[in-house]
């Protein structure tokens, strides 16, 4: 524009015809890049302003990354109940697009009975996503696991992610599963409540009713400790995020315990599968906001959207569920706790099946 | 003048640009993130009206479905989401009123809507703690008229964290917890949907551990209180839900074989011996089957569209060699697909 009413000077306007002859070309074109430009810088701002809630969590939740420590062989790895991995962090290269990889999803109680990040695991599973074969592996690993930890010392699996955060589970796993993980994504409780309800609930067939009289009452209530009752009838149902949570948390009348719970957790991240395949780029905004400070991945958006169509293009009948009942583990009371001792020469051949080898 | 007036209608179409293409994005969102909220039943126009009258829960409210439209019976919500109708003696229905951590059985009247007979009373004392309530489900009037078969996971004596339901069935018009019929699986969840059958038995869904530790479910029948189950299902189909004709001839269940999909499958039963099953409807999310008066036609609840809530169904001629497709007589609402119909006259 202001080029535009540039003042033109008595010299200039001496030669002022030639000088027309020339500038003329100029003199419109370049309005009309600035005007152009103008639309493409405010397109660019109605699109930023649109995409802020995805902008402002792909600062804050994705992108983190992963220390990798060096991981044990699984022969190592095999019968040990003592060893633990404390080489020094590296980091690895990404992966190439459309080539397999191995997700480790973790979800927490991150409610009020915890400080700030303080949060045990109740949920791992370690995902295999084949984007070639559109094959996908779930294993769920138990969160009563008695393994070394990365950190030292044996324990539950699940304390893991309290003693050292994210590196510390996954450098637990890689050494004791002999397995690498590529990328990692964790989950609050809230989290995945706000998920579930942003894409307007999942479509799960609830295979047996889930009771509990002792289930925490740890959002909303005045306690962290407090209990209610929840009852989560069979059947095809549409579920909310609330009643999600209740059927992928509650294990206390379960014969199954952990395990049961395990299934439920894959069924709901089955159906939450279904609903990622009808999503778009333009439902990004609205995922992210929902979990803002409650998801945390090492990928970045544009890795998240790219799994978008991969989860749409497989299959139920492509996912593999694994679930570590006896005899890959056995029930045990270790000091006053109750724990699953894992049998290594059974899950170390079975877990290789699907994952590679670190 | 003309400059600056230039500059303003050029610095509005920026702003105007800038707001539609925000606004553009917006309008592509795909419909699971807009979720438009169902419709309430009173507000919508179904496909076509039923014969009789269907009764059927949507978001705690009981709705009435009668000559083409839904009428709300306005049953009072202090006692909780009203769910499960049943239909009892003439004019009458049994309703469960859900409650946050407890449920209880009432008698309604079918027409006002009016509570008549509150037929459990299934909450704790508050000091007693939470684990004291208990739960009362699917209650249905058996053949003899007087009598209501129903789930229940009491009497609560103490606090352990195994709970369960079990069949159960009481007097009309006395204390309803009297007799146990079943004796579920521990730490399984239990017995669920009865279903009194004319003979004086009743069909129910039970489940179990199978031998690699996996829930699995299978409708049974239980000549009476105590007596063992008799299988009509297969272990590897998990069916349950069941629905009986009005005969006694036909059994309408919901099978899933460990899937996240469902088919309803019919069964014929000849003096209770399950014959061949047919699949009526295969590769959906449907549930809650319920017959027609006339035992002709099916009931059941499904999604319609990847919003997943369930939408009412009406298969004709179910019993046919070769049933009439399945036809969605509602769009946009938002049925409780734990909650039968109850098809009346």
């Amino acid at each position: 524009m202001l080029l535009y009413h540039r003042p033109v000077s008595a010299p200039e306007a001496s030669s002022r015809p030639r000088r027309q002859r020339r500038t003329r070309p100029r003199r419109r074109v370049l309005p009309v890049i600035g005007i152009a430009l103008g639309f493409v810088l405010s397109g660019a701002l109605g699109a930023a302003l649109y995409f802020s809630p995805a902008i402002a969590a792909a600062f804050q939740d994705f992108g983190h990354t992963i220390h990798h420590q060096a991981a044990a062989s699984p022969s190592a790895s095999a019968g040990s109940t003592s060893a633990s991995a404390s080489a020094a962090p590296t980091l690895l290269p990404a992966v190439a697009p459309g080539n397999a990889f191995t997700v480790l999803l973790l979800g927490s109680d991150n409610d009020a009975k915890f400080s700030g990040n303080e949060v045990l695991t109740q949920s791992m599973i370690l995902a295999r996503v084949n984007p070639a074969t559109k094959q996908v592996t779930m294993l769920s690993i138990p969160r009563d696991l008695y393994v070394p930890l990365s950190s030292g010392g044996t324990n539950k699996i699940d304390q893991a992610y309290l003693h050292g955060g994210v590196d510390t589970a996954i450098a637990t796993v890689e050494h004791d599963f002999g397995v690498h993980v590529d990328h990692y994504a964790w989950i609050g409780l809230l989290g995945l409540i706000h998920l579930i309800d942003a894409v307007g609930g999942v479509d799960v067939v609830a295979g047996n009713p889930v009771l509990d009289d002792f289930y925490p009452k740890d959002l909303g209530g005045n306690s962290p400790f407090d209990i209610e009752r929840v009852a989560v009838l069979p059947g095809p149902q549409h579920m909310n995020g609330m009643e999600a949570l209740q059927y992928v948390r509650s294990r206390h009348d379960d014969l199954r315990s952990d395990f049961g719970r395990s299934v439920r957790q894959q069924q709901v991240l089955l159906a939450l599968r279904a609903k990622a395949k009808l999503l778009g780029v333009a439902d990004i905004p609205d995922i992210a906001a929902a979990m803002t400070s409650q998801f945390t991945t090492d990928m970045s958006v544009t890795q998240v959207g790219q799994l978008l169509p991969i989860a749409g293009n497989v299959s139920l009948s492509n996912v593999k569920q694994v679930v570590l009942l006896a005899p890959y583990t056995s029930g045990q009371v270790v000091g006053a706790q109750d724990v699953l001792e894992p049998n290594w020469n059974l899950i170390l051949p079975l877990v290789h099946k699907y994952f590679p080898p670190a | 003048m003309r400059r600056l007036r230039f500059t303003a209608i050029l610095l509005v179409l920026w702003v105007a640009f800038g707001f539609g293409v925000n606004r553009f994005l917006d309008s592509r969102k795909s419909t699971l993130i807009t979720h438009p909220a169902a419709s309430v039943p009173t507000a919508v126009k179904p496909a076509f009206a039923l014969p009789g009258t269907v009764y059927l829960s949507q978001a705690g409210h009981l709705y009435r479905f009668n000559a083409g439209r839904f009428t709300d019976m306005n049953l009072t919500s202090s006692a909780g989401s009203w769910v499960q109708p049943a239909l009892a003696t003439p004019g009458r229905l049994l309703v469960v009123a859900r409650a946050a951590e407890f449920s209880d059985v009432y008698l309604v009247d079918a027409r006002s809507g009016a509570l008549v007979q509150k037929l459990t009373s299934n909450v704790a004392p508050k000091r007693a703690g939470v684990a004291l309530n208990a739960w009362s489900f699917w209650p249905h009037l058996a053949a003899d008229g007087s009598t209501v078969i129903f789930g229940y996971d009491g009497p609560k004596t103490g606090l352990t964290y195994e709970v369960h339901l079990a069949v159960w069935s009481g007097p009309l018009t006395g204390k309803l917890e009297s007799k146990q019929w079943t004796d579920p699986t521990q730490y399984t969840g239990g017995d669920v949907n009865p279903v009194p059958l004319a003979g004086g038995g009743v069909i129910y869904t039970r489940y179990a551990l199978n031998a690699q530790s996996q829930i699995v479910s299978r409708v049974a029948t239980v000549a009476k209180p105590g007596a063992p189950p008799v299988y009509l299902t297969a272990e590897a189909n998990d069916c349950g839900e069941p629905a009986v004709s009005p005969d006694g001839t036909q059994l309408a269940v919901i099978c899933t074989s460990d899937t996240q999909t469902a088919r309803m499958e019919l069964i014929p039963l000849v003096n209770g011996v399950p014959g061949v099953p047919r699949v009526l409807v295969d590769n959906c999310l449907c549930a809650s089957p319920a017959w027609s008066p006339d035992g002709v036609s099916l009931l059941y609840l499904a999604p319609a569209d990847a919003t997943g809530h369930f939408q009412l169904w009406w298969l004709n001629k179910a019993t046919a060699f070769t049933p009439a497709l399945p036809k969605q007589v509602t769009t946009n609402l938002d049925f409780d697909a734990t909650s039968a119909p109850a098809w009346a006259a």
